[in-house]
């Protein structure tokens, strides 16, 4: 399946539901950071991954996350995950992840750790 | 091992020839081919598809899953002697770790065995038709039913093809874990050991004991020191687990850090030679060394 990627928004959130894999295997990682930098270079500043559809994230995966994260924080933004499970929620808690990158299982909870205000538009 | 790459053609001409597998299997297999052009063909069984390769140069050839594992690989051989660089992915249901281990000395471009990821499938179908180059990529140096040496050329996609290759085995005592933690390190090695270079090998031993798996990796890089590592995540304190990205952005290094973290996560132990271009992983399998009692 590779990665698919889609875009919606909720108030000043920008929201990505990922679908598939983020690994290095077939660029995957790299298609991810793409979308992201974009993103950012579009001025998003408040960014949710929704992985409950993503089945695997190796090291390359991880990094682009962790890179856009840092990134993010620095521009005083953020970025926070949404639902993620099985071997991909398994990777980010062996290597400690979800103590530095916010994690939730309920999407208004998340949009609500923002401070976004309401849902505003959706596309992909 | 010194052969650089094959010196094959990339695929000019797109005929695959499916052996018959069941309606899924065949219907998947189907879409993906077809929606990069490739004229398919279809045999009920392995001796058709054999009568159909001796007459048609097919440019993959995807096994049925009713077939044995052994018959998968006589007929492997069989086309392969006549047609060295075929790219032939074997499916089977019923098969032994050995089967797998032949598979890749008579050159199969990839193996799975039941129960099927359609999706590993499927990206694996599409890496056998873009490959350029693939069939001098990993060399069985020896292998025993408990200690297998492999040779494994430094690019991605034979990496893949390897991952693929031990899952293929379905040992229930090789967790997913260390199957994730040799590709992290299998990675590593052909990024920073072989520099994507298709010239250079990395080194690959499995090694089944009573009570443990273990997988040595050995680039061809100088190796590194380990107190050199301020740029992995591995070395970020507990208290700020993101500090190495910024070491990697001023030492102008490309997102990344996290493998070495990841492996060391995801065995029991991990260890490093004194020059650095080793490392051994090493999942116990008796629980009760690996709670340390």
């Amino acid at each position: 399946m590779g990665l698919q990627v889609s875009i919606r928004k909720s108030g000043d959130v920008t929201i990505l539901d990922l679908r598939g894999k983020s690994t290095i295997d077939d660029g995957e990682s790299e298609l991810l950071d793409s979308h992201l930098q974009k993103l950012v270079a579009s001025g998003a500043r408040k960014l949710l991954l929704n992985l409950a559809d993503l089945t695997q994230v190796d090291s390359s995966g991880l990094s682009v996350i962790v890179g856009t994260c840092v990134s993010l924080r620095r521009q005083g933004g953020d970025l926070r995950v949404l639902r993620p499970s099985g071997l991909v929620l398994e990777v980010f808690r062996v290597v400690r992840l979800l103590e530095a990158i916010p994690s939730f299982e309920d999407e208004a909870q998340a949009l609500a750790s923002f401070g976004s205000r309401g849902y505003v538009a959706s596309s992909s | 091992m010194t052969v650089p790459c094959s010196s094959a053609a990339p695929v000019q001409q797109k005929t695959a020839l499916v052996v018959a597998s069941g309606t899924d299997i065949d219907e998947l297999l189907r879409s993906v081919l077809a929606s990069d052009g490739w004229s398919i063909h279809h045999a009920v069984d392995n001796q058709h598809a054999l009568a159909l390769a001796t007459t048609d140069p097919f440019d993959l050839i995807v096994t049925g899953r009713k077939m044995l594992g052994p018959d998968d690989v006589e007929l492997l051989r069989k086309i392969r002697s006549a047609r060295a660089h075929v790219r032939l992915i074997i499916l089977t249901d019923r098969f032994t770790p050995g089967d797998v281990i032949s598979a890749i000395r008579e050159g199969a471009f990839s193996y799975f065995s039941a129960p099927f990821d359609a999706s590993e499938l499927a990206e694996m179908v599409r890496a056998a038709m873009t490959s350029p180059c693939w069939d001098d990529g990993i060399e069985v140096m020896s292998a025993t039913p408990a200690w297998v040496r492999l040779a494994a050329r430094c690019d991605i996609s034979t990496a893949d093809r390897l991952v693929q290759f031990l899952r293929g085995v379905r040992d229930p005592e090789i967790p997913e874990g260390i199957i994730y933690a040799f590709k992290e390190v299998l990675l590593n090695a052909i990024e920073y050991g072989g520099n994507f270079d298709p010239s250079q090998h990395v080194e690959i031993s499995f090694i089944r004991a009573r009570r443990a798996v273990a997988c040595r990796v050995k680039d061809p890089g100088q190796g590194f020191s380990l107190e050199e590592l301020r740029h992995a995540a591995i070395d970020s304190p507990a208290d700020d687990l993101l500090s190495h990205v910024a070491v990697r952005e001023a030492q102008g290094l490309r997102p990344g850090g996290f493998g070495l973290l990841l492996a060391k996560k995801l065995v029991d132990e991990l260890i490093y030679s004194e020059q650095g271009n080793e490392v051994l992983l090493v999942k116990y399998v008796d629980p009760a060394i690996s709670q340390g009692a």
